[in-house]
């Protein structure tokens, strides 16, 4: 240390004071300015950096940086069985844990050749459903707060809370969910939840409304962010834009609707579209999902219907525990499972759902064997952020935040 | 994908009508938003002074299973130590002359790499690791937090809850 004081400071204070600090021009309007915005900045929502050439305050181009959290969760699925990774999905899109964990399992139910029971999936929809309306309300929340408007995000959290309380009785944990299963899901839905959930759905419009009337005819708000971050309906198709910022632009495509899996085609909903396709239609767009969402949710229990929720495939399909205690041909099972994997048949697949962020898609090759050969995850975020450079050239600094909070990219899962 | 009509820009009005600009109204409003808020029953818990109570379903820290006799439900199959998706647990089984004939000479479970995702208790076949309801974890060191079997086995009448949610639910 003290070798380090005496030899090597002096040095770089050499350096310092010796270097070119006096930089003079002829025209002090002709230069650019390269501004790095992130990693570590409150509004990128994680860990994104942009570069940004400024001319003045206008901003000229952009190239975003991606890969700060990067994990390597597509390598890593090739060590682990299929059951195995399903703790992993939590841990892409953070926000909506059990949209991811439904995708996973139904793709890989799609590759193992699996249906799972008509409960199961009843259960599956309304998860998925919930975590929509808990990811839109944070993706709200913190663009509001974003552009200035503090107090919506502290309301629109505690509605959030109360999905995470639905899923703390529902599978016992409040952010980590992994609550499905190949086959079904880990427990049958208790009573106690559902009846939580029921009473969620019942008092959260009305605590919507309360959130949104804050900023909806808020002046500064809406001067903000109207006609910031436009983009045409053809430029969004051929960036490969989806989900809500998709539908924000005037293309009228949902995957529940227009590819239904699990039980969509029994249900009734709408699609919420704008033509605006700038920052304001988006986050009005996210609203009325909500509250398409907990229509959803109510029809959804309605209709739930009574029976097992795992599949009866023994070679595929973990057993219930009663049986594992009980019957010699289970336990084995049990085991050769835990061991060497379900084997899905040779093959590839890609099974994509309308997550909550856009098409969140897995696609698995197989060889046989009990872990997939490769897994590629179409993640929403990822695609979403492509068409950044695209929005901020010509906006302001400021503009770029706000930008950056409407598009709502999860780092977790553009990363991956 | 088909046209669609844009939604009324009625939404984006961001103009005061009469009866808002004469503000005195909008004002007592707001007012009376802001002392309802008050009233209302507090939605925050004060954390260390009222304790989080957990549901049946919560999946806190694993526990071995104790059983009367003193002696634990673990016959070292090590499939809980197989499924672990973040390695954390390690079993090694020794022979006994008791019924079950194996018995972990040491489990360890690495509460750090821990995730909390239930799997060793949803695989294991003798209902002897089940996820019990303690949270509070904290550490002031890393070799506090490799749990052994002196800290992890836990009576079963304390597990009750647990195993009585697993057999009606998994």
């Amino acid at each position: 240390m003290d070798q380090l004081e005496k030899e090597v400071q002096p040095k770089i204070l050499e350096a310092l004071l010796n270097a070119k600090t006096d930089y003079t021009f002829d025209d002090a309007l002709e230069n650019e300015m390269v501004l790095n915005m992130g990693p570590q900045h409150p509004a990128t929502h994680g860990v994104l950096r942009l570069l940004l050439r400024l001319d003045g305050e206008r901003i000229v181009a952009c190239v975003p940086d991606l890969g700060y959290l990067h994990r390597g969760y597509e390598k890593m699925a090739e060590n682990m069985t299929y059951y195995e990774y399903i703790p992993h999905t939590d841990r892409l899109d953070y926000i909506s844990p059990m949209a991811n964990n439904v995708a996973w399992v139904l793709a890989v139910e799609k590759l193992a050749g699996i249906e799972a029971p008509k409960r199961a999936q009843y259960i599956r929809m309304m998860i998925a459903e919930l975590a929509r309306i808990a990811s839109h309300l944070v993706a709200i929340g913190s663009f509001a707060m974003d552009v200035g408007a503090l107090t919506i995000f502290l309301w629109t959290l505690r509605e959030r809370e109360k999905i995470l309380d639905i899923w703390d009785i529902l599978c016992g944990a409040r952010f980590t969910n992994s609550y499905t299963r190949i086959g079904g899901v880990a427990n049958d839905a208790q009573p106690e939840a559902l009846e939580k959930v029921k009473w969620f759905v019942d008092q959260f419009e009305p605590n919507l409304e309360e959130c949104e009337k804050l900023v909806n005819k808020n002046r500064i708000f809406i001067e903000r962010v109207d006609g910031v971050g436009a983009i045409s309906k053809e430029d969004a198709i051929s960036f490969g834009f989806s989900g809500p910022n998709l539908r924000a632009c005037g293309v009228n495509f949902d995957l529940r609707r227009n590819a239904p899996y699990l039980c969509y085609d029994e249900i009734d909903f709408e699609v919420p579209t704008y033509s605006e396709g700038d920052c304001l239609a988006r986050y009005f767009l996210r609203l009325d999902e909500c509250r398409e969402s907990a229509k959803i949710v109510l029809q959804i229990l309605n209709k739930m219907p009574q029976g097992e929720v795992i599949a009866n495939q023994p070679k595929k399909v973990l057993p219930h525990k009663d049986e594992v205690y009980t019957k010699m041909e289970e336990l084995i099972h049990d085991f050769m499972i835990v061991n060497f994997g379900i084997n899905p048949p040779e093959g590839e697949i890609y099974h994509a759902i309308e997550g909550t962020k856009g098409e969140l898609g897995f696609y698995l090759v197989s060889k046989g064997e009990g872990r997939p050969w490769k897994c590629k995850i179409r993640s929403p975020s990822f695609n979403n952020l492509q068409v950044l450079p695209k929005l901020v050239v010509g906006q302001m600094i400021s503009d770029v935040v706000a930008i950056i909070g409407s598009i709502d990219p999860i780092m977790g899962e553009a990363d991956k | 994908m088909e046209e669609v009509e844009s939604k009324p820009v009625k939404r984006r009005t961001k103009d005061l009508n009469l009866w808002e600009k004469i503000y005195i109204p909008e004002i007592i409003k707001g007012l009376a938003l802001t002392f309802r808020n008050i009233f209302r029953p507090k939605f925050t818990m004060e954390y260390p002074e009222v304790k989080f109570e957990p549901p049946a379903s919560y999946r806190g820290r694993p526990v071995l299973v104790q059983e009367e006799s003193g002696v634990e439900r673990c016959v070292a199959c090590g499939l809980c130590s197989r499924v672990c998706p973040a390695l954390a647990i390690e079993v090694q089984a020794a022979e006994t002359e008791l019924e079950k004939e194996r018995f972990p000479e040491k489990f360890e479970i690495n509460m750090i790499r821990c995730i909390f995702c239930g799997f060793c208790e949803e695989v294991c076949p003798e209902e002897a690791i089940v996820m019990s309801k303690d949270y509070e974890l904290a550490f002031f060191n890393r070799e506090d937090a490799l749990y052994g079997k002196d800290k992890l086995l836990v009576p079963a009448s304390e597990l009750e809850d647990r195993i009585k949610f697993l057999r009606q639910y998994k």
